[in-house]
């Protein structure tokens, strides 16, 4: 290149100017950190920052993927901690759509989780039992190895503060006020009597936001979890979350959520396998692995395993066919979801499933 | 030209090339005019130089994921002959770039016309010597390594070795070492990964050779720790020689204290003696015989603490700013939000918010300093912290080894400002 000629001192280039971006401060400030609202806030947000990560361009980040991770789980122990989440509440079939607004929906909050939930979905929940942090479950790693924004996504789409719309018009619909509870995004499920009580690591990579099974082509790439219908006009007795550990929680169905453990040895050898340098071909396997493996997910799973467990299926099976017919199209993309419902492909690992989708 | 948001700036060793690049995969290089006599005032100011697109976007198929083609650090080597050399890094993989200049050219071939076309010998009734006549400045930019398949995470840094001919180049887990000339292996020399990803708990998130010390380094992770490894200690510098950790202030807690914590860049100063960190609310300078603190905390914008919520809704709260040490070690300096960046005088303890904009930056035009205000008295033109575009972001700045010349990238601009006149920064 020739030299060119000379430039004003200062500045060089300009390509315009790009939208002012200013603190989006109303819908967060109103929350404290402390308050259970905080917290199942920045969940929300978190869900969906993974989920985005999944399609961002150059692959997942790893170091952004563990800080929200960690952001997650510090909101999950006040969660955790929050003595009455039996106030949140499952959604009203009827309620109207919440508007967009984060604010207003930061607003709403207290309509819709002051209502109990409905006894029969108490009762569906598992006993509460400890569970480790990470149990030497089969899925666990697994899933960490894999795909992290799987198990997120769904949960993710409709938290992006009004960017998905599709989506997350379609849990609105659905969710009515609990929607509204998770700051305009129309969150995952509250099905708050789970997450206090159940225990993460059991439960399956669930963390689909709750939804109609209409709408679950909104929520993509949820293996094995179906948006759970409003708790009145769902049998109780199925709890939303793969009981792994538990398999007696189950009511109504087995643990078709879960991956079985028998699948995880599909995996596992592949994922744990030594890097070794050159070698293309291997290497780029090994890569492959590797770049799966971004460890938060399995956190992830568990923190988020149980409450936004929305995933149901507990519906029965002709109602879940018909949602799986509406959502062929999506679900070409999304096999994920189709993995709940074929038996066959229950077993496989979700996580794979979503990783060969993708 | 398309202009692409800027994403990395680095000065060479003398100051007198200026690299920028971008998120289009290009590096722009500049060069600073030779002071001319005949107008003393303009000293050298920066022109381009040479533009050459570095990396492209690539697919790996394997994996179904593209690579992205931004630039994310380059590193000059140090000049050892008459041409220029240059490392530039995307995520994946390193090339090395040598920028030569050609100013003459050879006329009076025997069997060619001047156009290259070959004579008619039969026209030919003399012998003449070819002789190097003047021609334009040309800038010639060539490939000549790429430094690929080292890295299955993302790279961060890149790292040239005092030796000159090594380097290093990290990724979120791990580091290695290449020798300048071999392209075909490298040196694993940090793995932080652990045998189960779920035991992950933080990554690298730069990392830098020593200035004088060839087997001495330093990377930061995110947990806002520092290691300094010594290679001679063992081949894989896991066993940090040095952990620099700063206790977490338990009454700062919140949600996002991790994210905050996390350093994004590291610097050694020139001397060799210190390192410079910057997280996301403060820079810090580290001794590097002290571990247990570092001696120095500067608050770059302490207002957005009760924003974090927001910002991490919005994503700044993961955004990473550079910071930078001049020539002499005295100021430091990094970005802010709202094409701010700012600047810690060491001795005097006195900082100073400037701002980066087209109408500060005429020629000549002296920067204001600017304030931010967070309640109380407001003065005139200060800003509110709610006004403030969190859009314009300063992540990258450098400054040259040796004046007080700055290079600002503000997203898509490059702002190069001179210090005249004897500040009292110094």
């Amino acid at each position: 290149a020739r030299r060119q000629s000379r430039f004003s001192s200062g500045v060089f280039t300009d390509r315009g100017s790009t939208p002012r971006g200013e603190l989006v401060g109303t819908s967060c400030s109103r929350l404290s950190f402390g308050t259970w609202a905080g917290a199942h806030r920045i969940v929300s947000i978190s869900l969906g920052k993974i989920y985005n990560s999944r399609v961002q361009r150059g692959g997942i980040k790893l170091h952004k993927n563990l800080l929200v991770s960690l952001v997650l789980r510090s909101a999950r122990q006040v969660y955790l901690s929050d003595p009455c989440p039996g106030l949140y509440l499952a959604g009203h079939p009827g309620a109207p759509a919440p508007p967009q607004q984060p604010e207003e929906s930061a607003a709403g909050p207290p309509a819709g989780w002051g209502e109990p939930p409905p006894p029969a979905g108490r009762a569906a929940w598992p006993e509460p039992e400890p569970q480790p942090e990470r149990p030497a479950v089969p899925e666990v790693p697994r899933a960490g190895d894999s795909e992290p924004a799987a198990t997120v996504t769904a949960a993710g789409d409709t938290l992006q503060g009004g960017e998905a719309e599709a989506p997350e018009a379609a849990w609105r619909r659905v969710e009515g006020p609990r929607e509204t509870a998770v700051g305009g995004a129309g969150g995952p499920a509250e099905v708050s009597g789970v997450f206090p009580e159940g225990p993460e690591a059991a439960r399956g990579p669930c963390g689909c936001p709750p939804g109609d099974e209409d709408n679950l082509s909104a929520a993509p790439r949820v293996d094995g979890c179906r948006a759970p219908r409003p708790a009145a006009a769902e049998p109780p007795a199925s709890p939303p979350v793969c009981a792994r550990k538990r398999g007696a929680g189950w009511v109504g169905g087995g643990p078709a959520d879960c991956p079985a453990p028998g699948s995880t040895p599909l995996k596992k050898p592949r994922r744990n396998s030594e890097e070794q340098p050159g070698g293309a071909a291997a290497a780029a396997e090994e890569e492959q692995e590797e770049e799966m493996e971004t460890g938060n997910v399995a956190n992830l799973i568990s923190i988020f395993g149980s409450s936004f467990s929305g995933l149901l299926r507990k519906s029965p099976g002709g109602g879940r066919e018909e949602a799986e017919g509406e959502e062929s199209g999506p679900e070409a993309a999304e096999p994920g979801q189709i993995c709940c419902d074929k038996p066959v492909l229950r077993d496989i690992n979700p996580w794979s499933t979503a990783i060969v989708a993708f | 030209m398309f202009a692409d948001i800027i994403s990395t700036v680095e000065f060479n060793h003398t100051g007198e090339l200026l690299a920028t690049g971008d998120k289009g995969g290009r590096v722009v290089i500049f060069q600073r005019e030779p002071e001319s006599k005949n107008a003393p005032h303009s000293q050298g100011e920066y022109d381009v130089y040479s533009t050459f697109q570095s990396h492209e976007p690539e697919f790996d198929y394997l994996k179904s994921l593209e690579i992205e083609e931004k630039i994310n650090k380059i590193k000059w080597l140090p000049q050892q002959n008459a041409a220029h050399s240059l490392l530039s890094t995307n995520d994946k993989t390193i090339k090395l770039w040598k920028i030569t200049e050609r100013d003459k050219r050879p006329e009076g071939y025997n069997l060619k016309d001047e156009e290259g076309k070959l004579k008619d010998l039969s026209t030919v009734t003399s012998l003449q010597v070819p002789v190097l006549k003047p021609m334009d400045l040309m800038v010639e930019v060539s490939p000549r390594r790429v430094f690929a398949n080292g890295h299955t995470y993302h790279i961060n840094s890149i790292s040239v070795n005092s030796d000159c001919e090594t380097y290093m180049s990290a990724d979120d887990l791990r580091i290695n070492l290449w020798h300048l000339a071999i392209t075909d292996r490298s040196f694993n020399i940090v793995d932080i990964k652990p045998a189960n990803m779920e035991d992950l708990t933080e990554v690298i998130t730069a990392s830098e050779f020593h200035p004088h010390h060839c087997n001495l380094f330093v990377y930061s992770s995110s947990k806002g720790s520092l290691r300094l490894c010594d290679m001679r200690a063992a081949a894989l510098c896991d066993k940090h020689s040095k952990l620099f950790e700063e206790p977490e202030d338990p009454s700062n807690r919140s949600f996002f204290s991790e994210i905050i914590s996390s350093v994004s860049d590291v610097k050694f100063s020139h001397s060799g003696r210190y390192m410079l960190t910057r997280d996301y609310l403060t820079v810090k300078v580290w001794d590097l015989n002290m571990e247990a603190r570092p001696i120095e905390t500067y608050q770059v914008h302490d207002y957005l603490r009760s924003k974090l919520c927001s910002l991490y809704e919005n994503d700044c709260i993961f955004d990473k700013f550079e910071c930078a040490w001049n020539g002499s070690d005295s100021v430091i300096m990094t970005g802010a939000y709202n094409n701010f960046f700012r600047m810690f005088d060491r001795n005097t303890k006195r900082d100073v918010t400037l701002e980066a904009s087209r109408e500060s930056s005429k020629p000549r035009a002296v920067l204001k300093p600017r304030r931010v205000c967070v309640g109380g008295k407001r003065r005139r033109d200060d800003i509110s912290v709610d006004s403030l575009d969190f859009t314009k972001k300063i992540l990258h700045t450098a400054w040259h080894p040796a004046e007080n010349i700055i290079a600002i990238a503000a997203t898509n601009n490059l702002y190069i400002f001179q210090d005249k006149v004897n500040s009292d920064m110094h």
